[in-house]
């Protein structure tokens, strides 16, 4: 392990990560109280400010999830240590400093300026921030691109996957940033950051990692866990880059894409079965005893809610026919909070649950807390997903096939809402004992050195 | 097959497909018949606002984070694509409505947020240019034509003192869960998984 000094360095991106879970998680459970006690804004803040941090603040962590990770599992792919190791601690403190400042200019600038507040889906976060992460952001490419130029040795096919998705997902911020007159065109080119992030470049991420992390705890040959890899990588973006067109269907583009997103679309799930079964086969095959029982937990997690989060939960209403109905009701939502934690929180707990024991020299740590901890999560998802899928369900019955008006059917909607801030509440606490492990492992190598 | 020749088609070919089909949705016959957001206007005072500048207005005021439009964005409020409709095609009700907010329903005064009246006016032209999309006819449903009126209904609010049969069914749920997760959890600790 001393042989890569800078790994030290990504320890504090995954508490970060955690601990921005955590307020995503808060922010989530403001919101749903909103939703109870519509006219009573929490703390004078209206709900739109709320969402929009809510997703900015998940964002950055998946962010600082995926780079501390990608800097964690690089240098011993390449044989060096990263090229400019001080530039770790600079994109750390830079993310930080966006972060706050987008957190500010929500708070206090929203409507006052669109270059501090722009209010697009995902992309709340003004011009200005867009441009700075941006930039920011390809400093990481450029340290990454550097480090894998001046390689010690012949990289491997996950780590490449792993890599290629970090830096596909940093240029893919760039198409939301042009602006344009017609509000389709916008949309478009707004999907090819939300859509190209979730459905090919960080799928390439979790693709990478979850085979990397097969790779290293279990002793099933190479060329099988790369074979997969590659089919997977190759059927992922097969179907996820058409797949685009399932967010083309009612924007004001032309029907074909009802059509191709259809068919593409719905062909997803494969390679995400793809992966469980192939992370099944391997798991059955290896004979290597597992110490790190909790990482590997994290990873199946993350490979079965990227299945039925994504893959079926996105199937029940990608195709034309039913999303005409199911399109921009607490059906999506309830695809959204299926497969964005099934898969992406749980991958980044996973490699953050490799990387932070390690780097603390604590591999024989206590695993109690943090399966307890990964239960509540699975409860509180589970719940928060059934309760809005039943609302979905409801609302598409009344709203658009009955024709009932809107408030009238929230006001139905309403003890649903009450279940899903129920289940935000399970899933706080299991987050933040997570977290509390997270600290005590942190700290504990502070105490020895 | 190469592993490395499998990604490259999966990447390639659908990437290269992309250039074709975004030409196609954009700029032949093929695509649908929007209007030119620069001619869709809304006068206020004897000033011309377009559409234009009301998509930067909506953007900065953050509807969408209420607010669906095609759908897309916050599940909080109703959508706006055909908000102009149902606000009887007036721009003045529609510019009004942003200023004041409906508080008790959680939209709060733009007002508040330093909107001005010739800003609401912008974002008027702007909702009257989404009620021109072609959408390829979304979305349906009978209550979208309420002609004039703001939703009439009431909100209302969750107290416990409502939910109790929807607490029941909570417990229920979880027991089942925790069954689950038990009995799992016991088998593999006996070695039978
Ligand atoms: C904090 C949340 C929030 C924000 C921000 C917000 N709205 Fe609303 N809006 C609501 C709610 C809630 C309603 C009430 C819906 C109802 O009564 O059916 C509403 C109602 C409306 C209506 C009436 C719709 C109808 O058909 O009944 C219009 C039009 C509207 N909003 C436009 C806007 C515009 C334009 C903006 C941006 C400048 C905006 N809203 C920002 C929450 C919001």
């Amino acid at each position: 392990m001393n042989e890569y000094p800078s790994r030290a360095k990504t320890r504090k991106y995954f508490l970060a990560a955690v601990l921005l879970f955590v307020l995503q998680l808060i922010l989530g459970i403001f919101l749903s109280i909103e939703f109870m006690f519509r006219g009573e804004y929490l703390f004078s803040i209206p709900f739109d400010i709320y969402k929009s941090l809510h997703l900015n603040v998940m964002v950055l962590w998946l962010l600082l999830g995926f780079i501390g990770g990608l800097y964690y599992l690089l240098p011993p792919e390449v044989g060096r240590d990263i090229k400019y190791p001080r530039l770790i601690d600079f994109q750390f403190w830079f993310l930080m400093i966006a972060g706050i400042g987008i957190i500010i200019s929500e708070l206090f600038f929203t409507g006052r300026n669109w270059w501090l507040v722009e209010g697009r889906e995902y992309l709340e976060a003004g011009r200005a921030w867009d441009i700075l992460l941006t930039l920011g952001l390809l400093t990481v490419v450029f340290n990454v691109g550097m480090t894998i130029r001046e390689r010690k040795k012949e990289m491997s096919s996950p780590i490449l996957v792993l890599a290629m998705g970090a830096v596909g997902s940093i240029l893919m911020y760039v198409p939301g940033e042009i602006w344009f007159n017609s509000l389709v065109a916008a949309e478009y080119f707004r999907w090819w950051v939300v859509h190209y992030w979730v459905e090919a470049t960080f799928e390439l991420i979790a693709a990478g990692a979850i085979a990397l992390i097969l790779l290293s705890i279990t002793d099933v040959r190479r060329e099988i866990i790369e074979k997969y890899l590659a089919i997977e990588v190759a059927l992922i973006l097969l179907t996820g880059i058409i797949g685009q067109g399932h967010h083309y269907y009612w924007i004001g583009t032309p029907q074909f894409w009802l059509f191709l997103g259809g068919l593409f679309s719905a062909l997803e799930p494969v390679p995400l079965f793809l992966m469980v079964w192939s992370a099944y086969k391997d798991l059955k095959e290896n004979s290597k005893p597992i110490p790190n029982n909790i990482a590997l937990y994290m990873i199946i997690a993350a490979s079965l809610g990227n299945l039925f989060g994504a893959g079926v939960w996105g199937f029940i209403h990608t195709l034309p026919q039913i999303n005409f109905f199911t399109h921009g009701t607490q059906i999506t939502a309830s695809h959204a909070h299926f497969a964005t934690p099934g898969t992406y929180l749980f991958l980044v707990l996973g490699m953050a649950y490799i990387a932070v024991p390690e780097l603390s020299g604590m591999m024989n740590f206590h695993q109690f807390r943090a399966k307890t901890g990964l239960w509540l999560l699975v409860i509180g998802f589970l719940n928060m997903i059934t309760a809005l899928v039943i609302a979905g369900v409801v609302q598409v019955y009344l709203q658009r096939l009955q024709g009932v008006s809107f408030m009238e059917v929230q006001n139905i909607l309403l003890p649903f809402y009450g279940w899903r801030t129920i289940a935000g509440l399970i899933t706080l606490a299991g987050a933040l004992l997570i977290t509390y492990d997270f600290i005590i492992l942190y700290h504990k190598r502070k105490l020895e050195e | 097959m190469n592993n490395t020749r499998l990604v490259l088609i999966g990447l390639l070919i659908p990437a290269i497909l992309m250039i074709p089909y975004s030409i196609f949705s954009f700029y032949t016959d093929f695509a649908n018949k929007n209007p030119d957001p620069a001619l869709v206007t809304v006068d206020f005072n004897g000033i011309t606002f377009n559409a234009i500048e009301g998509k930067k207005t909506f953007e900065q005021y953050q509807c969408m984070g209420c607010h669906t439009i095609v759908g897309n964005g916050a599940y909080f409020g109703p959508d706006l694509t055909n908000a102009y409709e149902r606000a009887g095609k007036s721009d003045a009700a529609l510019s009004g409505l942003m200023l004041v907010g409906l508080p008790s329903k959680g939209m709060p005064p733009m007002k508040d947020r330093g909107m001005d009246p010739e800003d609401a006016a912008r974002t008027a032209a702007f909702l009257k240019y989404a009620n021109m999309l072609d959408t390829n006819g979304w979305p349906n449903s009978g209550s979208w034509e309420r002609n004039g009126s703001i939703d009439g209904i009431q909100e209302k609010r969750l107290y416990p003192s409502e939910i109790w049969q929807v607490i029941l069914g909570i417990i229920f749920f979880n027991v089942i869960i925790f069954g689950v997760i038990l009995a799992y959890e016991r088998r593999k600790q006996e070695g039978r998984l």
